[in-house]
């Protein structure tokens, strides 16, 4: 069971990966590459990390400072790159 | 998943606006990450583990710091056409 488990936390993860990442080649917006992103790199790798922790919890505290890490940083990111590249692009189109 | 890191190391190459190349960087840097993380997990070495959170918060963050350094940098006309260029 903990493997099913596992594993399918790891394919999920690695499904929104693939779902999130190839956004990057269409002729989008900043801010809809960067929702399409957060939701790939942070949940993915989240769900990524969540299987890894199943697999071996002995390593139990490392990777919930990954988890809490990987939330409080990539999303403090994805906001910190919206506001600014908001900015510049207003100022360019103004 | 070094597939889909790939991707966003193309994209770094390839594309000329610098926040769309700032946005491709910060997913090779939350990528390269988890990658580190789940070789330390299949290596049972935790020495890398702790190095794969350290890349989580460190690389962020200074993509954080540099994205503030544009925003400034921008904000002057005279480096406005070397921005969007």
């Amino acid at each position: 069971m903990i493997n099913f488990l596992t594993y399918f936390c790891l394919i999920s993860g690695l499904i929104f990966w693939l779902w999130g990442t190839p956004v990057l080649f269409q002729k989008r917006s900043i801010l809809y590459k960067l929702h399409s992103l957060s939701v790939a790199d942070t949940l993915g790798s989240i769900l990524i990390v969540v299987g890894l922790s199943l697999k071996i919890p002995s390593e139990l505290p490392l990777l919930i400072l990954a988890i809490i890490s990987l939330t409080i940083w990539n999303t403090m990111l994805g906001y910190v790159l919206a506001y600014s590249a908001n900015n510049q692009e207003e100022k360019s189109d103004g | 998943m070094i597939l889909t890191l790939l991707i966003p190391i193309y994209q770094t190459w390839h594309e000329d606006n610098v926040w769309q190349k700032m946005v491709a960087v910060s997913s090779i840097s939350s990528k390269v990450s988890i990658i580190t993380l789940v070789i330390s997990v299949l290596r049972d070495d935790w020495m890398m583990g702790v190095v794969g959170v350290i890349i989580i918060t460190v690389g962020n963050a200074g993509l954080m710091l540099l994205a503030h350094l544009l925003k400034k940098i921008g904000e002057n006309d005279s480096t406005q056409l070397i921005i969007n260029n």
